[in-house]
């Protein structure tokens, strides 16, 4: 048993690396449904949109990458869907420089699914940079703040933007968010000053950093990581996805079913491993311990 | 002169920022509304300023051949065909069948998800080698962190007897402690950063200015 475990503390790397690689690959290839329930959070996010009178407009700030994609893309798009369905209309802008060319692309192919019109329905008022400072300026004024949108139409001549001048004046602002700048500077920035409705999605490494602001009524919704965006996508489509769009993060959260297991499965195995080399070794060692 | 005109113009800056938190007059937010663009301005000139610095740093380096030139030889490349690209495709530059989209789909997010999935390996190995009982908060932290990462997932809800019983415990976790934690941090850095604001304004801390 000792020599067992002596071996596997001292084994090399690369076989808990082709383990991990394994726990990811099995289930994605012969996947394994379970059920999940909703969270709390999650729900309060669902019902905090539903709650949006159609014909409203809301400010969406997608503030993701490449990197955070597999977590946050799931909610976006089901979030598109969701505020489309319901006929309300969507200003886009992102804080971050790697996310126009990934967030452009899905708004414009969602918005066609649902026929809805540039500048009337929806508009991309693109990339600031500035970090926490654009987020203050998009709280004072958003036609300074963003002067052209990716068109370069002026923004005063978006229809969409008649009579919206300051983040105030949305109905709400959704934050997807993979880091600074991101939900954090949304709250700290503009949300208690100007007493605004802000729903976030986040990453799962986040997800508890927010939860004090959701507990204090600053966001009226949280959704967390893959598993977050997997309980939007059950509330948004209840019934299954319509044909011909997939629900990533339904289909993701089963593949993270093995790769947890497996990762709690080393931790015991090493500190299993830990407390028999070390109760082993202590009366040989001389220092004792 | 040179040290004592930008502590006076912090210090004036930051006052009549500050002030906008207590004058809610329509006149003074238009001078503060316009200090912020020019910090916009500022933020977007910093990227320029990061473009010189790397060619100042990495060019002489290639020229010179010194150590891992290859490496910086291949980021300059990459450097001016991205810029290129953007400046070449115009307001079109994110339309599917442009180089710089190429550029961005099938480089730069390969990589970019590349280089964060390779965390997972690396938190794998840390879990086995690093993670350790080792005292008391060691092994409240190792407990609370087992019962989160299957109850985070759907297989930690089906589980027979505990299904049930798991998120919820999750969530108290979540809730309660977490919570508790977290705003403790968070105030403390809160009060941290207006001690710092108050010494960058009133010129006690003078290292933005190269002072030591």
């Amino acid at each position: 048993m000792y020599r067992f475990f002596d071996r596997i503390q001292h084994m090399d790397r690369r076989w808990i690396f082709l383990g991990m690689a394994l726990a990811i690959l099995i289930p994605m290839l012969f996947p394994i449904t379970f059920e999940f329930k909703v969270d709390e959070r999650v729900q309060a996010l669902y019902d905090s949109v539903e709650e949006i009178e159609p014909g409203s407009t809301i400010f969406l700030s997608a503030d993701f990458d490449p990197a955070s994609r597999p977590e946050l893309e799931p909610f976006y798009r089901a979030n598109l869907h969701h505020l489309f369905r319901n006929d309300v209309k969507v200003v886009m802008a992102t804080l971050w420089e790697f996310a126009p060319p990934l967030i452009l692309p899905i708004m414009e192919e969602i918005a066609a699914v649902h026929g809805k019109e540039y500048g009337t329905d929806w508009a991309y008022l693109g990339y600031k940079p500035g970090k926490e400072l654009a987020i203050k300026a998009i709280g004072e004024n958003i036609p300074k703040t963003f002067p052209k949108d990716y068109r370069e139409t002026p923004t005063t001549d978006l229809p969409i933007m008649r009579g919206f001048k300051q983040a105030k004046d949305f109905a709400m602002i959704v934050n997807v968010s993979a880091g600074f700048p991101g939900t954090r500077e949304y709250v700290l920035q503009i949300q208690g000053q100007y007493d605004l409705k802000v729903a976030s999605a986040c990453t799962a490494v986040s997800g508890p950093d927010y939860i004090p602001f959701y507990k204090a009524g600053q966001l009226t919704g949280l959704s967390a990581g893959m598993p977050g965006s997997a309980q939007y996508e059950k509330l948004v489509f209840p019934d299954g996805p319509p044909e011909g769009i997939r629900l990533l993060a339904t289909q993701g959260i089963n593949v993270l079913n093995l790769g947890h297991l497996y990762v709690i499965l080393l931790i015991l195995l090493g500190n299993i491993g830990y407390f028999l080399t070390r109760a082993t070794d202590a009366p040989s060692g001389g220092k004792g311990g | 002169m040179r040290s004592t005109f930008p502590l006076v113009l912090t210090f004036l800056v930051g006052m009549f920022m500050i002030g906008e938190f207590f004058i809610p007059h329509w006149r003074y937010h238009v001078v503060t509304a316009e200090l912020l663009e020019w910090g916009l301005i500022l933020a977007a000139a910093a990227f320029v300023l990061g473009l010189i610095n790397l060619v100042q740093v990495n060019l002489p380096k290639v020229i010179e051949r010194s150590t891992d030139w290859q490496y910086k030889s291949v980021m300059l490349i990459a450097l001016f065909c991205t810029l290129a690209a953007g400046f070449g495709g115009g307001i079109e530059r994110q339309s599917a069948g442009q180089a710089y989209k190429w550029l961005f789909d099938f480089l730069f997010v390969p990589l970019n998800a590349t280089m964060f999935a390779l965390l997972a390996f690396y938190i794998a190995s840390a879990a086995f080698r690093a993670f350790r009982a080792r005292n008391l908060e060691a092994t409240l932290l190792l407990g609370a962190a087992i019962l989160v990462m299957v109850a985070r997932v759907p297989m930690g809800e089906n589980l027979p007897l505990l299904g049930d019983k798991l998120p919820q415990f999750m969530n108290w976790i979540m809730d309660v402690p977490n919570i508790a934690a977290r705003r403790a941090i968070f105030i403390g850095a809160a009060l941290g950063a207006v001690a710092t604001g108050l010494r960058v304004i009133l010129g006690i801390e003078r290292s933005h200015l190269g002072a030591d």
